[in-house]
């Protein structure tokens, strides 16, 4: 059997918003993914008899965005009940893990289209969940096991010596990319517009390009006393989904779906848990190793802004051009609904493929608990 | 007579907005206008901005986060025809007559008949409010003088007109009694009112007093505080809490409104001192400094001004003051004479104004207590000088005797004659002082009855209907060994002859909690034995209370700290003034709550939390709540916090906790069973990996001290179930055994008996 060609044939997300205040905080996680979903099928054109299976990351599948999801987001979203679904965790990396899913079976002939994304209300379903209860044996043995994600931010700011103020201007850059590429409407096609009790919400909540390196270097640190992370140099708690239509080259080719990009290697790769935010290193390394390609044959990165320090050091690591990455902004100034980022930097990174006319991009992202996991996309 | 369901308040200033948010608080929507914002397209800004800062203030004016959301911001261009959906219009604007008549002209025009209007006024006689105005205005409207700030001072002036209809007054004043909790003083037509015309005029001859005598502003400030039965801040401590910048402006609007003839006018003379500070914006706490100040150039050194040079100098400690008042005022020194030019006068004033200000003199004393927190009331300090020589110095010095004074000759104003407190009338004859319905006072009730029960820490009373009243007397209501007994005693005796107990003290704190003095003793002593003992018998006492044959209720107001937020949580119910600061602050002082206080929280959390399920979000907000000692800032925070039920009771007006308690222990008596004991599933080891993980994330923000984490960690230990595992069922006498254990671990640790004897020593928790 000749593996198939897996190709990305849409892109939606919802607007993304803060945690706790944002437009978006009284939305059901389920009911937010339906509407991208829904979104995304309307968008696309494509026929939801002909979708496989439905494949919806989330970091804390618990309460609301508990039992399986994906299953629930079908039924929400009055998709037929011929197709199937189902929910991953692999934290941060959730989403992106459905894509690769998706490919796998594209691949081996499992069905022609994938509906492949995530969500996260970290609004209504706290970081680490209502219930974390922690193995007292590994605690002890492995403390890096359960470390928080800013204490991570912390090891790498010292470990790969990346000091606040570098930090804070790449912050303040994520930022300006942001608002410039709202103000130029460049997120309008992908931005599903959300209906909630307050009505449509079709911008994102989150950006300030008015920001600048003087404001946040007023910021307390926000994880360690004498910590150089503050919460300006840190992705915001979100709410937000996302979704990327997969299909066989074929399918899309018969249907006349727009093929923004082809998957052409994926990756992940486990690390340190105290140092979680270096992932993307070792996992790009194995993807570009995979495709016989070196990084400079890369010319659009997505690469996941979970922290500054994080993607800082990734990018110092990796030898990345600072102009080839996150171009309309990363998760710092867009947010970070952990379950849904994997599926938007995917199809971020091949919308810029088609915008930029280039040949390959590059989406990855750290994971916690220690890995990074990667996607390399190939215009066709 | 209606209620009054809902309120509108025109003028979003400090008393405008600070009146509407009590009426929130009182769980009543308000309407809070004030002008359109000229600027921008939200024109309600001024009043939302209002709202926006009283949420941000500390103490805030709101008892809570939601009780904002009951507050509505408009503007009284676009909105005040909506004063039709209101039963009650409060007017706070400026306080210019001209402002005020072109207003009310409007609101005649709008005003649906059967709302009362009120104006906050502080010094314009109603007379002059109401001209020009419709007949329907006028009879509805009424003045309602709130103090500063409206939510805690306790004191309201009513004054209704001639032409006021009395049933639009008693409505009004029947929902400020009782719902927005203010003691309602009637007031005369008279300039000034009552507590403002002798506060303002007491304030200016204590100044001028200590200037002609040349006293320092300590020295007057000691002399004319605590002696008196003033608070601590004297008269200069005063000025700088209320603003310098308060004081002429008062003055002023006195000395225009009040007739030649009145005494008044004499206080008034030139103050540069006055007048400099004014300039240089030194015009007290809201600004860098008043008559005191904090120099943090000098290392927050305390400093005062000197009246003389107008200049800062260090604060001095003042030399000891008499602490009996007459014979403070007999002094042959300056301190005594500054006692009694100020007392001399003052209370002759205060005598000068029955009937022009009020009718009587229980308004005046009531009015001075509420409005500028005096122990005694004017008349009360005559009675404790004794009228007859108090009159007899003011005739040897040749001052005016006011005829009141004069009349009341050698006669007490106050008198108790059996059952009965009478006061001295304007007609020359004792009037009985009757309690209104639904305030029932401890005083009187040990007035006239002798105590079923006593020892030197606590007394149980008989308050009637078969209910008993447990009250604390040690210092700050301190619970300790004597405490315990006669709670024991109490609950024998309750058991075999009463019905109900209701634990009430009339003191402005209901407890401090467990008495730390011992406690240091013993720990200093190494008697580890005593300690233990306290423990176990308070878990004892309170548990026997907690399933005692019959109910227990819980009236606190003010602190209820500790050892005494232990003992409410292990009453039937709680009745408990809105103004009331109850936490376990136990790990302030490098313990835990030991007398049960942990599984209660846990038992309240899981029954009432409203959180969601699995073993962890329980145990993660109770110990959220203890181990960062978290005080509630109202009896309504309480509830949120869960140390008050969803059944439990919260009263508004402090005079009515006693009677609301004795009540609520009434109707729980019918068909009463005891609780059964809660039992409980909890998360053991693994819910103690992910409290440390919190505690240690904290230590690492640096937002807790290195004992900290250890006191938290015993904490843990406790109500995450210790060694028990998740399947486990853990009764309630695990969980004491729990507490008792980790108690006793932290009480020997040194780190904690330096932070109790720094809390002894200093109030303040210390940070080790």
């Amino acid at each position: 059997m000749t593996p198939r060609n897996a190709v990305i044939a849409g892109y939606a997300r919802s607007p993304f918003h803060l945690a706790g205040k944002g437009a978006l905080a009284r939305v059901r996680p389920d009911d937010l993914a339906a509407q991208v979903i829904a979104g995304l099928i309307r968008n696309t054109g494509v026929d939801p008899r002909d979708v496989e299976d439905v494949i919806l990351g989330c970091a804390f599948p618990e309460g609301e965005q508990g039992m399986n999801v994906a299953r629930l987001v079908t039924l929400i979203a009055d998709l037929p009940l011929s197709i199937g679904a189902m929910t991953v965790n692999r934290f941060c990396g959730s989403s992106m893990s459905a894509v690769h899913m998706a490919v796998g079976q594209i691949a081996i002939g499992a069905g022609d289209v994938y509906l492949c994304g995530g969500v996260e209300s970290m609004s209504r379903i706290p970081l680490a969940g209502f219930n974390p209860l922690p193995n007292p044996a590994l605690m002890k043995a492995r403390p890096g096991a359960y470390m928080g994600m800013g204490d991570t931010a912390e090891n790498v700011a010292t470990q790969f010596h990346v000091d606040r103020a570098t930090q804070e201007a790449f912050a303040v850059a994520s930022h300006r990319k942001a608002g410039v590429a709202r103000s130029e409407g460049r997120f309008t096609d992908e931005i599903i517009p959300v209906q909630t009790r307050n009505g449509t919400v079709d911008q994102d909540g989150t950006i300030r390009p008015e920001t600048t390196a003087d404001i946040l270097a007023q910021l307390k640190p926000a994880f360690a006393a004498n910590g150089s992370v503050t919460a300006g140099t840190s992705s915001p708690l979100t709410d937000g989904a996302s979704a990327v239509l997969m299909t066989s080259e074929d399918y899309a080719r018969a249907h006349g779906l727009p093929i923004l990009g082809r998957i052409r290697s994926v990756a992940v790769a486990g690390c340190a848990p105290e140092i979680m935010g270096i992932g993307p290193v070792s996992a790009t390394r194995k993807l570009l190793e995979r495709a016989g390609l070196s990084i400079d044959d890369v010319d659009v990165i997505e690469l996941n802004e979970a922290f500054a320090s994080q993607a800082i050091a990734c990018a110092n690591e990796l030898g990345l051009d600072a102009a080839k990455i996150n171009m309309d902004g990363g998760a710092l100034a867009l947010g970070h609904p952990l379950g849904a980022t994997g599926a938007r930097i995917v199809g971020k990174a091949a919308s810029l493929l088609q915008r930029q006319g280039a040949r390959y991009a590059v989406a990855t992202q750290c994971v916690g608990g220690g890995q990074g996991i990667a996607t390399l996309i190939e215009a066709i | 007579m209606t209620g009054i369901n809902k309120v509108c308040v025109i003028g979003a200033g400090t008393m405008g907005a600070g009146i509407a948010a009590q009426v929130a608080n009182a769980g009543v929507p308000v309407l809070l206008l004030d002008r359109a914002a000229d600027n921008g397209e939200n024109r309600n800004a001024i009043a939302q901005a209002a709202i926006a800062s009283m949420l941000k203030a500390s103490p805030s004016p709101f008892m809570t986060a939601a009780s904002a959301k009951m507050v509505e911001a408009g503007n009284i261009e676009d909105d005040l025809a909506r004063i039709a959906e209101c039963d009650w219009i409060v007017e706070a604007v400026t306080e210019r007559i001209d402002v005020k008549q072109a207003l009310y002209a409007r609101i005649d025009s709008l005003h649906v008949p059967g709302s009362a209007i009120s104006s906050n006024t502080s010094t314009i006689p109603l007379a002059r409010l109401i001209e020009g105005r419709s007949d329907s205005f006028a009879t509805a409207f009424l003045i309602t003088h709130f103090f500063n700030p409206p939510r805690h001072m306790r004191l309201m002036e009513l004054v209704a007109g001639p032409r006021t209809q009395p049933a639009v007054a008693a409505r009004v004043e029947n929902f400020i009694d009782r719902q927005l909790g203010k003691s309602v003083v009637r007031a005369k037509d008279s300039p000034g009112f009552i507590a403002n015309r002798i506060g303002a005029f007491w304030l200016l001859t204590a100044v001028n007093a200590a200037l002609d005598l040349d006293i320092t502003i300590e020295e007057a400030d000691a002399i004319g505080g605590r002696p008196m039965g003033i608070p601590a801040t004297g008269i200069f401590g005063l000025l700088d809490l209320i603003g310098i910048d308060l004081l002429p402006l008062l003055r002023d609007s006195m000395q225009a409104l009040l007739p030649p003839s009145d005494p008044f006018h004499a206080a008034i003379r030139p103050l540069p001192i006055i007048e400099t500070m004014l300039a240089a914006g030194t015009i007290g706490k809201k600004s860098k400094g008043g008559f005191y100040r904090i120099n943090r150039e000098k290392g927050k050194s305390r400093e005062a001004i000197d009246l003389t040079t107008g200049l800062y100098r260090a604060a001095i400690k003042p030399g000891p003051v008499a602490a009996d008042l007459r014979s403070l005022i007999a002094g042959r020194d300056k301190q005594g004479a500054f006692a009694w030019a100020v007392l001399g006068q003052t209370l002759a004033y205060a005598a000068s104004l029955v009937p022009e200000a009020a009718d009587d003199i229980v308004a005046i004393d009531r009015a001075m207590k509420l409005g500028y927190n005096w122990k005694y009331g004017p008349f009360e300090l005559i009675d404790r000088i004794g009228p007859a020589s108090f009159t007899a110095r003011l005739h040897a010095e040749g001052a005016h005797v006011p005829a009141f004074l004069a009349a009341a000759g050698d006669r007490r104003f106050y008198q108790g004659v059996d059952d009965e407190l009478r006061h001295f009338g304007i007609d020359g004859t004792y009037h009985t002082i009757a309690r209104p319905d639904g305030m029932l006072s401890l005083e009187d009730v040990k007035r006239t009855s002798r105590p079923l029960l006593q020892n030197a820490a606590a007394t149980l009373w008989d308050i009637g209907d078969g209910i008993a009243c447990f009250e604390f007397t040690s210092k700050v209501n301190a619970i300790d060994m004597a405490t315990l007994a006669l709670l024991d005693q109490s609950i024998t005796l309750v058991a075999e002859r009463m019905k109900a107990i209701v634990i009430y003290s009339d003191a402005a704190n209901f407890s401090a909690g467990a008495n730390l003095d011992t406690a240091v003793k013993a720990i200093d002593a190494g008697d580890w034995d005593a300690i233990e003992h306290l423990l176990g018998e308070g878990q004892r006492v309170f548990k026997a209370m907690k399933y005692a044959p019959f109910p227990v209720v819980g009236a606190p107001a003010g602190l209820a700290l500790g050892g005494a937020c232990e003992l409410l949580l292990h009453a039937d119910a709680i009745q408990a003034h809105a103004e009331t600061y109850i936490g376990l602050v136990e790990c302030g002082v490098g313990i835990i709550p030991g007398w049960g206080g942990c599984g209660e929280l846990l038992h309240r959390w899981t029954a009432f939390g409203d959180l969601p399920r699995g073993p962890l979000p329980v145990v993660a907000r109770a110990f959220e709540i203890i181990s960062t000692a978290t005080v509630s800032k109202s009896a309504a925070h309480a509830r949120e916090l869960r140390f008050l039920a969803p059944s439990d009771g919260i009263t508004m007006n402090r005079d009515r906790l006693l009677f609301d308690a004795k009540a609520k222990a009434i109707a729980l008596v019918e068909n009463y069973a005891a609780p059964l004991p809660p039992t409980f599933r909890l998360p053991g080891p693994s819910g103690h990996c992910a409290l440390t993980m919190a505690a240690e994330g904290f230590h690492r923000r640096g937002m807790a001290t290195d004992y900290d984490l250890v006191v938290s960690d015993a904490l843990s230990q406790v109500i995450t179930g210790g060694e028990k595992d998740i399947m486990d069922v853990i009764s309630e006498t695990d969980m004491l055994a729990l507490e008792r254990r980790s108690f006793m671990q932290r009480v020997r640790d040194p780190r904690t008996r330096m932070r109790i004897a720094a809390m002894l020593e200093t109030g303040k928790p210390v940070r080790n």
